[in-house]
């Protein structure tokens, strides 16, 4: 991958919005001396404001739903969304449920899916490689 | 340039004022070096409370007097007692005053 319009560390901002922790946990190993992902500039952040992605597990908890509007519109142009696991991407489950206004993509538009309950942390990376592929087409189109 | 030895420490206002305009300085080229894709006056320069809706400035004003929660706390007992006499009634304060009067001024009498 050649990155030339978006070429500064890609920032992560992590949302759970009803999660059972799963995918979490697998998130989290991808930052692990295992995987490291931080050796590549990819960090998560603690607010939306300095994120590039927003990353969505979990399957949006009825009462998730204005957080999930709000932290969305606070990520700064060009932004990218990644959901990660089963439940975010369609409900998995719970995706009957009456306590749901999920998945996420009913919510806010998603570009890049990772299916799995919860997925592998090699899902996960392929998954943030797609979305920084996407942001650089993005970045390109600002730039022009 | 003055400079005062303390034996201990220096100080030379002008190395001060030299020093915290060089630290601006830098400060103010990382700033500039910051995101800049944000859109004014959209949701993107809103606050960010974990997600949840900013309440009206007005409601979210920190008093000065939560930094001493932990204070109050742990002297509440004491803050207790202390508040029970004051009632807020003038003729319980004037009580007070001469009672206390009606004890000291025999000591100060009799130890004079």
């Amino acid at each position: 991958m050649n990155l030339k319009a978006f070429n500064r560390a890609l920032w992560v901002y992590h949302m759970n919005t009803g999660s059972c922790n799963g995918c979490d946990i697998e998130i989290l190993a991808v930052l692990t001396p295992r995987y490291d992902v931080e050796r590549f500039g990819i960090k998560l952040v603690g607010s939306p404001r300095h994120a590039d992605v927003l990353l969505v597990t979990g399957p949006v908890g009825r009462s998730m739903e204005d957080s999930v509007k709000r932290v969305y519109a606070q990520v700064p142009d060009p932004k990218v969304v990644i959901v990660v696991g089963n439940c975010g991407a369609e409900g998995d489950v719970f995706h009957e449920a009456y306590s749901l206004v999920g998945p996420v993509d009913q919510i806010i538009p998603v570009d890049v899916y990772v299916h799995g309950c919860p997925p592998r942390p090699e899902a996960i990376i392929h998954g943030v490689v797609m979305a920084w592929a996407k942001l650089e087409k993005l970045a390109k189109q600002e730039v022009v | 340039m003055s400079i005062i030895g303390y034996g201990y420490a220096v100080w030379a206002p002008l190395i001060w004022i030299v020093a915290l305009a060089v630290i601006g300085v830098m400060v103010l080229i990382w700033r500039n070096r910051g995101q800049k894709s944000y859109k004014k006056g959209t949701a993107q320069t809103d606050i960010f409370l974990s997600g949840a809706k900013v309440p009206p400035e007005e409601q979210r004003h920190v008093k000065s007097e939560n930094i001493y929660w932990g204070f109050f706390e742990s002297l509440k007992e004491l803050y207790d007692a202390l508040m029970k006499p004051h009632t807020g009634i003038v003729n319980d304060y004037l009580l007070w005053f001469v009672a206390v009067l009606a004890i000291a001024i025999p000591i100060l009498v009799l130890a004079v």
